[in-house]
């Protein structure tokens, strides 16, 4: 049976996840767009990304494009499996209600 | 780690609403909005040619081709800026010189073909957008191809089977229907 994840579970990293798992494997969503998205600020969502860099559930790379630097962010393979895994098992809590 | 089912509820829901956010914005679903944006173009268009005279159809539908390239160009800029594909500055590249070859093998197909009337010749620049479309569709998203395939077949059903109203036609079931379709995406996303 899937098990909660308790580093994705926390709501600003879920909607993270979630937001990435949707790009196709090796898509990189910037770190500006990503904070519009959520609604967050920088600090804030700077922390939960390396939470979840830390697990090893996203990748960062930093890049210049038209001389500016620019954050990346991608969900990892491993990253992506246990998002499912997490949905999986919200969705059993719910079927077992 | 153990929660109620109405914390795993509200963690679905949030995932789900996220997605659903995610995908208008930063997913190829965002193409949507060339629909919405070429749909009116079409529906102006053709409605100029049906109501109005040859002149100012040909400068209405100059002035409505140049706006939606600018938008679409817009929009291509604003999609593309937050998303990185992996694989998107060879296929990028190629794709954009497909769409310019595509445009002078029309031009050339036109001029060989010159004298055209307004409804031979809409049909041409439909038939080439729609092997455009089709090929996009069949390379990067296999769903357009059903949309491409059918503003096709209500192209020609409308040159051959109802060449009276074959402008009214498009504008309402060609134009209409892309920002209908527009709209649908969006929603259904």
């Amino acid at each position: 049976m899937a098990e909660l994840n308790e580093t994705i579970h926390q709501p600003v990293r879920l909607r993270i996840m979630a937001a990435l798992v949707i790009l196709g494997a090796g898509d990189e969503v910037d770190f500006t767009y990503l904070r519009n998205l959520l609604e967050v600020t920088d600090g804030n969502l700077g922390a939960h990304l390396r939470k979840l860099e830390e697990a090893g559930y996203i990748a960062v790379n930093k890049a210049f494009v038209e001389r500016k630097p620019h954050t990346y962010v991608s969900a990892t393979a491993g990253g992506r499996q246990v998002f499912q895994e997490h949905v999986a098992a919200l969705e059993s809590i719910l079927k077992s209600k | 780690m153990n929660i109620s089912p109405t914390e795993a509820e509200e963690a679905l829901a949030a995932i789900h609403a996220m997605m659903k956010k995610a995908r208008r914005t930063i997913s190829s679903s965002g193409a949507y909005l060339f629909l919405i944006v070429w749909g009116p173009v079409w529906l102006l268009g053709f409605l100029g040619q049906q109501f109005l005279s040859q002149e100012v159809a040909s400068k209405a539908w100059m002035i409505l081709d140049i706006l939606g390239g600018v938008l679409s160009v817009v929009l291509g800029v604003r999609l593309g800026r937050g998303v990185r594909r992996s694989s998107s500055t060879a296929s990028g590249w190629r794709i954009a010189a497909f769409w310019l070859l595509l445009f002078l093998y029309s031009f050339a197909a036109v001029t060989i073909a010159w004298p055209l009337d307004g409804k031979q010749f809409a049909m041409f620049i439909i038939l080439f957008v729609g092997v455009g479309w089709l090929a996009m569709g069949l390379l990067l998203d296999s769903a357009s191809v059903w949309w491409g395939l059918a503003l096709t077949a209500l192209a020609l059903i409308g040159y051959f089977l109802l060449p009276g109203i074959f402008y009214l036609w498009m504008a309402i079931l060609g134009g209409g229907g892309m920002i209908a379709l527009g709209l649908y995406i969006r929603s259904r996303w």
